[in-house]
């Protein structure tokens, strides 16, 4: 037991610190925060679910944020007529968000990447004009109200013993959402790792090869669909959680285009990617709008600017400077970066240009 | 007098493999060249270096001038024909468009005319097909396609990557005869990579073969025909 | 009766304008193989230029030809800086590149010049001509017949002229192309130019209409994404067919589907795209296509 604990490779200890990390997160901030560290989760299990179609079986989406309407108003038409317990409708609304993205896999076959990307593209314009229409049953325009969600009594025991205060509605909304990430990245992992993560990335890499190998072409790309929408719709049933009501106007386009930002940046076609992207697709509009303004070097003009389009030019510049310099986001240039490293002080060759790194003793 | 082409101890190779370790060659004006060797030695990777498909090192000279450092399109405009291994057909154009494509740089009106003339007489099957798209073309036929558009850019120097590949015994008899004639007729040297050695040293007055990526042997065609030991070793009949 | 035919008319007229952008997309994204998320937002930007332009007291007809000299040198400029960078990348870099360049642009317009739809001028009278008994302005058709007349000239200088010839074979074989002595890099930049200037002329043409304001592509760009699917994205003819029924058939729900209303009149479009994939998914006119190794 103790020798595999050893030999576990140091990838594992990083997760573990990881991990643990955001269990104790909730102890060292305030509870507002704690909601909005949730609400980053919730966008990192949707940009997990993105990830899986682009990166893994190379399937561009610009709706998912229509898939995560779809959760969200799944759950909360649950919660508000059926009076189910909230929890119970995360699941739910995962797996009818899942089949409606695996039947919309069907005709997606049929399109390149670049129509594809109008299809979903439509999908997102029309999603919330959509919600509004049946208003009996989703609000219309207003929306669901929810309430605050009550910690139950274990939970808010065992905090109390660790922190010696009760917990608060978000702080038990950012477990909530902390488990079932930790559950769905689990999951992921498992299922990348296996065959289907190879076939997909078969897929991706050249479509042509991959069916002449027998790979079911149309098979896991749909499968990729229906997971990446069952991912996006628990995120929306999370969000709805965290914010406390579900409206139209909560899924707009530009929602969709946060999620792929997130993704790319950080790091298509891996695992840790998609928490980084979410962190960052969340924190990043908040804090550059907070820190514009304070720099005096960037003129008045410019500054105000950049203010009022919001957080869209920044995502703009950033997909297109990621894509040309990093195309394989943070992850890819830790990645990168760390396999340098490692080969300068094991003394492998440079690739480039076929020389030894100096020797470190000799300078 | 300085050879047409000349290549100097170039090396050559895709990323972190090297391919050519040090090749040395000459194709004089009008010459026919045959480049031979087994299957990864670095016939075809010599061919790309010259129109600069691949990062070289030494230096390669056209009419005493080096290519270092020059783009593909710059290097072609320079009087040289490349048919790539798979003949570069565009098979989203037609027929006509490929050979067009083969002469959009030439000025001189009247040669042109005459050019797709021969062309149209060598390769009959060209001018009965020239609206339909490329890609129904045969592969004997698109090879001939391919001949037909290099020498309608009226280059000085062509190099052909296994021109017979594919092919059935008479239609490549048929493409080599039109080789030959453009050779003689046009002085447009060739520079012939080639796996049939038998077919290449009969077209050839000089040969080099490769092995591995390195010089084994050059000499006259007819030195290599006449030996028994390096028909056997290196050319495989 | 009338109303129905007054809604069949006024839905080719719009019909005819799906039909002129769609057919720039077939001609675009498949003669010029230009994979461009953008092109919509390009050509929104342009008429805001143009429109700003008309605002300082530039006539009309010196801002209309020069906003095209400006878009031309534009979609030049973007192909170099931001385009050229990726040109071996897989074809989803390039479009997340061109997708990241439609957020970009779209917000730094609304930025610029705010949210709120402003009217554009347009060469044609809003009179209407007598169809029949229904009514089509002037200007709807007018905006047809300009962009029948761009997309023609395009077609001619593609498939009939050598520079035409070199920007498709640079597009669809790059590589074969340079060994053809094709300055590959320089025509696709030029396609991406000419791109650019036909959005202009879209833009331009269609602002009177549906006003002027950052957003106003991208409704538009889906309604001729659904005709083209329509029609068979590989076909002009297609595109044109399928624009005309797109026209008609939004027109048509939006008033006798009590459920669809003006603002589902989009989702009309998608149903029409998943309807069409599902289907029947080369479309009216399209052929099935044989992908070649």
């Amino acid at each position: 037991m103790v020798q595999r604990f050893r030999t576990l490779p140091p990838r594992y200890w990083l997760v573990l610190v990881v991990v643990l990390f955001f269990i104790g997160l909730p102890t060292v901030i305030d509870s507002f925060q704690a909601g909005e560290w949730a609400q980053a989760l919730v966008l990192a299990i949707a940009i997990m679910g993105l990830n899986i179609l682009v990166g893994y079986s190379g399937q561009l989406s610009l709706g998912h944020g229509a898939f995560m309407a779809l959760g969200a108003y799944i759950s909360a038409i649950l919660v508000h007529r059926y009076k189910l317990d909230y929890l119970l409708t995360i699941p739910i609304a995962g797996l009818l968000a899942g089949l409606i993205g695996f039947l919309f896999g069907v005709p997606a076959l049929r399109l390149s990447a670049l129509y594809l990307a109008l299809a979903t593209f439509a999908l997102a314009v029309v999603a919330p004009s959509l919600i509004k229409r049946p208003a009996e049953l989703t609000g219309g325009v207003q929306g669901i109200v929810l309430l605050p969600p009550v910690p139950p009594q274990g939970a808010s025991d065992a905090y109390a013993a660790v922190t010696g205060a009760a917990m608060t509605s978000d702080q038990w909304t950012y477990y909530v959402t902390l488990a079932w990430g930790l559950l769905l990245f689990w999951l992921a992992w498992n299922l990348l790792r296996h065959r289907t993560g190879r076939a997909m990335r078969a897929i991706r890499d050249g479509e042509v090869a991959a069916a002449a190998s027998g790979i079911n072409l149309a098979g896991y790309k749909t499968l990729a669909f229906g997971i990446s929408a069952f991912y996006a719709g628990i995120a929306g049933s999370l969000f709805g959680l965290a914010a406390g009501f579900v409206s139209p106007d909560s899924f707009p386009v530009s929602l969709s285009i946060q999620l792929l930002v997130g993704a790319v940046v950080g790091g298509l076609a891996s695992i840790p990617g998609p928490l980084i992207g979410g962190i960052f697709a969340y924190f990043l509009p908040i804090e550059s709008n907070q820190w514009v303004p304070t720099q005096t070097w960037i003129p008045t003009q410019i500054a105000s600017t950049i203010e009022k389009a919001g957080p869209a030019v920044t995502y703009g510049a950033v997909l297109i400077l990621t894509m040309i310099f990093a195309p394989n986001g943070i992850v890819g240039l830790v990645g990168a970066g760390y396999a340098r490293l490692r080969g300068r002080l094991r003394g492998v060759p440079d690739r480039e240009s076929g020389q030894m790194p100096q020797d470190p003793q000799t300078v | 007098m300085a050879a047409l082409l000349e290549l100097e101890d170039v090396r050559a190779g895709y990323g972190p493999t090297s391919v050519l370790h040090g090749i040395s060659l000459e194709v004089q004006d009008g010459e026919v060249v045959s480049l031979l060797g087994a299957n990864g030695a670095g016939k075809t990777t010599t061919l790309r270096a010259i129109t600069g498909g691949v990062r070289w090192t030494g230096d390669i000279r056209f009419s005493g001038k080096s290519l270092r450092k020059m783009h593909t399109e710059d290097v072609v405009r320079h009087g040289i024909a490349h048919v790539p291994e798979g003949r570069g057909i565009l098979t989203e154009l037609t027929v006509e468009e490929n050979l067009k494509l083969g002469s959009h740089l030439r000025r001189d009106g009247p040669a042109v005319r005459k050019d797709y003339e021969r062309v149209f007489e060598y390769f009959p099957v060209l001018r009965d097909r020239r609206r339909l798209s490329a890609s129904t073309l045969s592969g004997g036929e698109q090879q001939m396609l391919a001949l037909a558009r290099a020498f309608l850019m009226k280059p000085r120097l062509m190099l052909l990557d296994e021109p017979s590949l594919g092919l059935a015994p008479l239609v490549v008899r048929a493409i080599f005869e039109i080789i030959r004639a453009i050779n003689t007729e046009d002085r447009v040297a060739v520079l012939l990579v080639e796996q049939n050695a038998r077919l290449a040293l009969e077209m050839s007055s000089k040969a080099y073969v490769l092995e591995v990526g390195r010089l084994a042997i050059k000499g006259s065609s007819a030195e290599l025909k006449g030996n028994d030991a390096v028909r056997r070793s290196y050319l495989g009949y | 009766m009338q109303e129905f035919l007054q809604l069949v008319v006024s839905g080719i007229a719009t019909g005819g304008i799906f039909a002129s952008l769609a057919l720039a997309l077939v001609l675009i994204y498949n003669a010029m193989g230009l994979v461009n998320f953008a092109q919509g937002e390009m050509a929104m930007v342009a008429t805001f230029i143009a429109f700003t332009l008309i605002s300082h007291g530039v006539n009309y007809w010196i801002a209309f030809p020069a906003t095209l000299v400006i878009a031309f040198a534009g979609g030049i400029a973007i192909q170099r800086i931001v385009i050229r960078p990726v040109e071996r990348a897989p074809l989803l870099t390039l479009v997340i590149i061109t997708l990241g360049l439609t957020t970009l642009l779209n917000g730094l317009a609304g930025a610029i010049f705010g949210y709120v739809p402003r009217s554009f001028p347009s060469p044609f009278s809003v009179q209407t001509v007598d169809i029949f008994g229904a009514f089509a302005s002037y200007r709807d058709l007018g905006v047809i017949a300009v962009s029948g007349v761009v997309l023609l000239a395009i077609y001619l200088l593609l498939q009939r002229t050598t520079v035409g010839l070199t920007m498709r074979a640079a597009a669809h074989h790059p590589e074969a192309s340079r060994l053809l002595g094709v300055r590959v890099s320089w025509m696709l930049a030029l396609g991406w130019g000419l791109a650019s200037a036909v959005g202009a002329v879209s833009g331009i043409m269609v602002a009177p209409i549906i006003l002027l304001e950052p957003n106003m592509m991208q409704t538009i760009i889906i309604y001729a994404f659904a005709a083209a699917v329509l029609g068979g994205i590989e076909s002009p003819l297609g595109a044109v067919i399928g624009g005309l029924i797109v026209g008609v058939t939004v027109n048509l729900a939006g008033t006798y589907l009590p459920f669809v209303g003006g603002d589902l009149q989009l989702a009309v479009a998608l149903a029409i795209i998943i309807g069409v994939l599902v289907l029947k998914p080369n479309g009216l006119l399209g052929r099935p296509s044989v992908r070649r190794v």
